[in-house]
């Protein structure tokens, strides 16, 4: 036998052996869904990354500034990279030159360039001023192709021309005027920089001609009349590289379109029809195409489009042809093979291929699988002419629905669909698989009835059920091969099902653009539906301020921050009722309260008051709610007869240069299996459970000192409170709160008070634990009182006349890696440790640290005594690695994780985790490893093949021992 | 048939010999009868049987201080397996394990069933006569059986089976409920 030091050495060094996710878990117990986000597009585009290759990649930068290349064949995402760190909300710019082997992209301040094929940096500049435009140079002197950015440094508009090499800048000019830089376009000779003059509301544009040697400016012009430009949108296209660039405009009424060839100073008007919705320019990118494009015009009768051609020697556009009107949406893409310019146009159930040159049809694709579904909104193709006699078209085509999918038409079949809309989520929720209805209520009719009733009522029930029993008797011999083989039936007649694990959950995911998905976490996280609940403009953001899941009545509930909400069934996606958001946005947050009717979700007004109180909520509560000048305020209902009334019972403002930082509270789901902890002495420190506290940390950034309250959110009081010296405010700060503990992370960079001279810096996780008392087997002041009250002061003279305080014990580890998306995991009754789980921004990846990792009574400095070993307790040590076997999303590269959701299963060994942000990444951890169910390494097969060979021994041998048996009995005793 | 009808008559010799066996004559004595030949055992048994029926039978007191004494050896057995008992229980340590599982099971069982029949231990020693005595005897005995099961406890206790701490009532101790609640609004 071990003797009970090494033994306990052992299970502390089991954990880190077996805690990391099994190969053979892979992709059977996590999902995850890599993507881009939402393509723009300007910055959507086929490009060939190696010139001796006819391969072209197909490379975007999304709406949430992830810039990546996709496979065009497999749909599979080549590289990607989130530019800024975090989501942003649209902009940024992504060229390609002709037969270069990079991409260059701009987006805020920088501007970049990447490898196409493997998506290495090539170069990253930052500046001063915001980029405006970019584009590439096609040719220069000396054989090398530049990148023009075009910014706006402080209202003066400054162009540089920065080497392709390297990003160095090859010449500047500036310009310190007020008028606005718009665009920047090239001409094999020249650069003309596109601004607006004028006042706000009342524009013209303006035409800089400047050298493309030195960057001197050569000419100015003033285009068209005096306040013919509303607005920076109303200018719609400045033409790429085409040998006649265009500039194209139109007012703001959408009555007529202005064009004008770049270099000349006269501008060609056209009328646009009277009901016009939208107008969008498709062109060429290539200096040897053609000088036609494409005018796309969006009516409240359909869509049409009309090809203008423009005579290079005299600069004249005329329109040449006209493509026809269709009632339903199609989207246009522009392609060019050499000089040839081809213009292809998607609708729902059709592909059509035009050349520039005239309207006849050159190819046309009906889709093979139907319709798309979904309206196409914009598009981008690769057209290839195929050698031989005929005109022989292949055509491929990266299409963008409404449905926020963005799909590759390959000659009219579907090759793939990348569900690009799940990027950018902004709230998500676990739903349980909703049950049949009837039964629930039978069963709340039952409970009801007096007991013989309900005893006969089950009895027939229970005789009732029996038609189904043998159906459920010819479905074992299945159920018990799926069960030894492995395979899995997640279903139940095509509809999901719970399981027995709870492991088959649905996550309701809500994006920042308006759409709803459902997934089947149970099912590899497939889509179970997916809703376009609102239209979000661009540059806005559907703003979720709760969700609420009725599982009795399989409906859901989300609540946005612009008075808008939408109700829908669970489990098929279903809209029941929908509101739509208003302009002014008025709701803050919600607060989940319970009445008659079940649970509603609570608006809280912008400055921290109940919005609207429902009738059927009696409330007993207090509201916590955040003011408008930041501080907390509990709210109390006090009835006085007609209504109720909203009273401030306290608030909590933060001192002066003190802003919130983070706030967090005990999850809804956080049982508590043990009130206390058990020493190694076996006596008891009693944990400080009290569920009506918050935490919050507040930051100072004159000081850099980041303090952290625990308020009491009943009577608002501080239960106590720590200040961190040297902490950065720009760097991100979190807190997660359970059963009687809390951490915050934080990047501070300090002096030991112990020894001056020495100081830590770098990225910290500090945990506060929080007991009844200092001592053990002590229940502190209250004593064994079963209730306490926030509100009444003790009656004992060491508290002091408060409430009863925590005891604190605390401590700070230094991690190896930044962490951000803090969050704990949850189990079904609080048995299993905990982890804390945290998304690794620049490991790309989940981290579950164990919460006896960060445990703050670790003996520092010394090495723990057998009581404390037999407790689980390592020695001290200030820097947690982060242990590549801990990361649970192991070699998936899951990309800007915003927000980390968990859920309790009906195992007490598991927790269902949910990550959205860009990427979505579901899947399941075990803090206290699988107790409760068999692995997949359990082996069923030899298991079930051990049982038979032995019935079948006994089977065989049966006979045999009879016979010898008999035999025996027959033989004369000797 | 009718012959072996008439043969008994004169049965023959050996079936005489055999119903009626010749008597023992004692041959000279170097030759010695065989081990297991009634003659050779008969003499001794004789002789002890003698010795025995020569010895005077003891009177009532005598029978008495002589049960009483026997009493005692048996009401002081538990006692002097006390030690071996003490040191296996030290010796195998205060883990869970089918050894030591048995052998506190043992520790307890024994006595418990020996305080149970404490009563049939005695019963062939006791006469109408010796009755206090072995009465002290009995308390004697029980306290031993005690004695024992004391150190069955101690075991228990060593390898922390009983719930002696404050940490083996914690799953009986209620979490604190709060008499106000707030909801979280942030």
């Amino acid at each position: 036998m071990l003797p009970p030091q090494l033994s306990t050495f052992l299970l502390l060094a089991l954990p880190s052996a077996v805690r990391a996710v099994f190969q053979d878990e892979v992709g059977h117990i996590d999902y995850h869904y890599e993507l881009l986000g939402v393509p723009q597009p300007e910055t959507t585009f086929f490009h060939r990354p190696r010139r001796e290759e006819r391969a072209s990649l197909l490379y975007t930068l999304s709406d949430i500034g992830v810039l990546g290349a996709v496979n065009p064949t497999s749909g599979a995402v080549v590289w990607r990279h989130l530019l800024n760190g975090t989501l942003t909300n649209g902009g940024g710019f992504l060229r390609a030159g002709e037969g270069e082997n990079w991409v260059t992209g701009a987006l805020g301040k920088s501007v970049h360039a990447w490898d196409g094929v493997n998506g290495r940096n090539k170069f990253w500049v930052d500046f001063d001023g915001e980029v405006k435009d970019l584009e590439i140079m096609e040719m220069t002197e000396n054989n090398r192709k530049d990148v023009l950015a075009l910014f706006d440094e402080h209202g003066s508009t400054v162009l540089r021309r920065l080497s392709g090499d390297d990003g160095a800048e090859v010449w500047k000019y500036t310009e310190a005027s007020k008028d606005i830089p718009l665009q920047v376009s090239t001409n094999v000779e020249k650069v003309f920089v596109i601004s607006l003059r004028g006042s706000s509301g009342s524009y013209n544009l303006k035409v800089t001609v400047i050298d493309t040697l030195t960057g001197k400016e050569l000419d100015q012009w003033v285009l068209g009349a005096k306040g013919e430009v509303r607005s920076e949108k109303d200018v719609m296209f400045v033409g790429a590289n085409s040998a006649a660039p265009i500039v194209a405009w139109t007012d703001d009424s959408l009555q007529k379109l202005r064009i004008s060839v770049l270099g000349t100073r006269n501008r060609q008007e056209f009328a646009l029809p009277e009901d016009t919705l939208a107008v969008e320019i498709h062109a060429p990118h290539l200096v040897q195409s053609l000088p036609h494009f494409l005018v796309h015009i969006k009516t409240a009768a359909g869509n049409f489009a009309q090809v203008y051609h423009t005579d290079l020697k005299t600069n004249a556009i005329s329109k040449a042809y006209d493509l026809p009107n269709l009632e339903e949406s199609s989207a246009f893409s522009t392609s060019s093979d050499n000089a040839n310019v081809y213009f292809s146009r998607i609708t729902d159930g059709e592909l059509v291929l035009v050349s520039s040159v005239s309207s006849a049809i050159v190819g046309q694709w009906p889709l093979k699988d139907g319709k798309l579904n979904q309206a196409a909104l914009h598009a981008v193709s690769d057209v290839v002419k195929k050698s031989g006699s005929g005109q022989n078209f292949a055509i491929r085509a990266a299409v963008v629905t409404d449905k926020d999918n963005w799909v590759l038409v390959r000659n009219g079949e579907l090759a793939w669909t990348r569900p690009e809309g799940m990027s950018g989520g902004v709230a998500a929720a676990f739903a349980e698989i909703p049950e049949n209805e009837d039964l629930a209520k039978t069963l709340e009719q039952e409970a009801h009835e007096n007991p013989l009733e309900a005893y006969i009522h089950r009895v027939n029930r229970h005789i009732h059920d029996l038609q189904y029993l043998p159906a459920y008797l010819s479905s074992i011999p299945s159920r018990l091969m799926d069960s030894i083989l492995g395979t899995e039936t997640s279903t139940k007649d095509g509809k999901p099902a719970r399981d027995s694990f709870g492991f088959h959950k649905l996550a309701i995911l809500a994006t920042r653009r308006g759409m709803l998905y459902g997934l089947d976490i149970g099912n590899h996280g497939r889509i179970l539906w997916a809703d376009r609940v609102f239209h979000i403009a661009g540059g806005d953001k559907w703003n979720v301020t709760g969700i609420q899941i009725n599982e009795s009545g399989g409906e859901t509930t989300v609540v946005g921050s612009n008075k808008d909400s939408v109700t829908f069934k669970t489990l098929t996606g279903e809209i029941v009722e929908s509101k739509a958001p208003e302009i002014q946005v008025s709701t803050q947050s919600t607060a989940l309260v319970s009445t008659e009717q079940g649970q509603i979700l609570l608006p809280i007004g912008s400055n921290g008051e109940v919005l609207d109180v429902p009738s059927s909520w009696t409330p007993g509560q207090t509201v916590v709610t955040q003011g408008s000048e930041g501080g907390l305020k509990g709210i109390t209902f006090v009835d006085d007869g007609s209504k109720l009334s909203q009273v401030v019972s306290w608030t909590f403002a933060l001192p002066e240069g003190q802003k919130v930082a983070s706030i967090a509270t005990r999850p809804v789901h956080d049982p508590v299996a043990s009130i206390g902890r058990v020493l190694g002495d076996r006596s008891v420190r009693y944990k400080y459970l009290n569920p009506n506290t918050l935490v919050l940390a507040a930051i100072d950034e004159s000081k850099s000192t980041l303090t952290v309250y625990l308020l009491d959110t009943v009577s608002g009081q501080i239960l106590t409170s720590s200040t961190y010296e040297g902490v950065d405010a720009g760097k991100p700060i979190e807190v997660a709160m359970s059963e009687n503990w809390f951490v915050v992370s934080f990047f501070g960079q300090n002096t030991l008070r112990s020894s001056p001279d020495q100081s830590i810096k770098g990225y910290q996780i500090a945990i506060t634990d929080l007991y009844e008392s200092d001592v053990a087997n002590d229940r502190g002041p209250l004593e064994d009182a079963e209730n306490f009250s926030s509100l009444e002061p003790l009656d004992v003279p060491s508290a002091g006349g408060t409430s009863a305080l925590p005891a604190v014990i605390s401590q700070t580890y230094v991690l190896s890696s930044p962490i951000k998306a803090l969050q704990v995991s949850q189990t079904r009754q609080g048995i299993s440790s905990r982890q804390v789980l945290a998304y690794l921004p620049e490991m790309h990846g989940i981290v579950g640290i164990p919460r006896m990792f960060l445990e703050p009574r670790r003996p520092v400095g010394r090495d723990p005594t057998p009581a404390e070993v037999e407790e689980g307790l390592m020695k001290y040590h200030p820097v947690i690695e982060i242990d590549p076997k801990s990361i649970v999303t192991h070699e998936r590269d899951v990309l800007g994780v915003e927000k980390i959701i968990t859920s309790p299963a009906v195992v007490e060994s598991t927790s269902l985790v949910f990550a959205f942000g860009v990427d979505v990444f579901g899947t399941r951890v075990a803090p206290s490893f699988l107790f409760d169910i068999l692995g997949k390494g359990f082996n069923k097969l030899s298991l079930v093949g051990t049982v038979m060979a032995c019935f079948a021994g006994v089977v065989a041998l049966g006979p045999m021992v009879r016979r010898k048996q008999i035999d025996a009995r027959w033989k004369a005793p000797m | 048939m009718s012959q072996l009808a008439t043969s008994p008559k004169t049965a023959p010799r050996w079936v005489e010999n055999l119903k009626n066996p010749p008597a023992y004559k004692a041959k000279g004595p170097s030759l010695p009868d065989p081990p297991g030949f009634p003659s050779s055992q008969t003499p001794s048994s004789k002789k002890k049987d003698s010795k025995v029926a020569q010895r005077k039978a003891p009177t009532t007191e005598e029978m008495d201080t002589l049960k009483v004494k026997k009493a005692w050896e048996v009401a002081l057995g538990p006692v002097k397996g006390l030690p071996m008992t003490g040191i296996m229980m030290y010796m195998s340590g205060n883990s869970l394990q089918i050894f030591s599982i048995m052998m506190v099971f043992m520790a307890f069982k024994n006595p418990i069933m020996g305080i149970l029949a404490t009563n049939q231990a005695f019963e062939r020693f006791e006469t109408d006569t010796n009755k206090g005595q072995i009465l002290q005897v009995k308390l004697a005995y029980v306290v031993m059986q005690l004695l024992a099961l004391g150190l069955g406890i101690w075991k228990v206790n060593a390898m922390g089976l009983l719930p002696t701490t404050r940490s083996d009532w914690l799953a009986w101790e209620a979490q604190r409920e709060p008499l106000e609640h707030a909801i979280s609004g942030l």
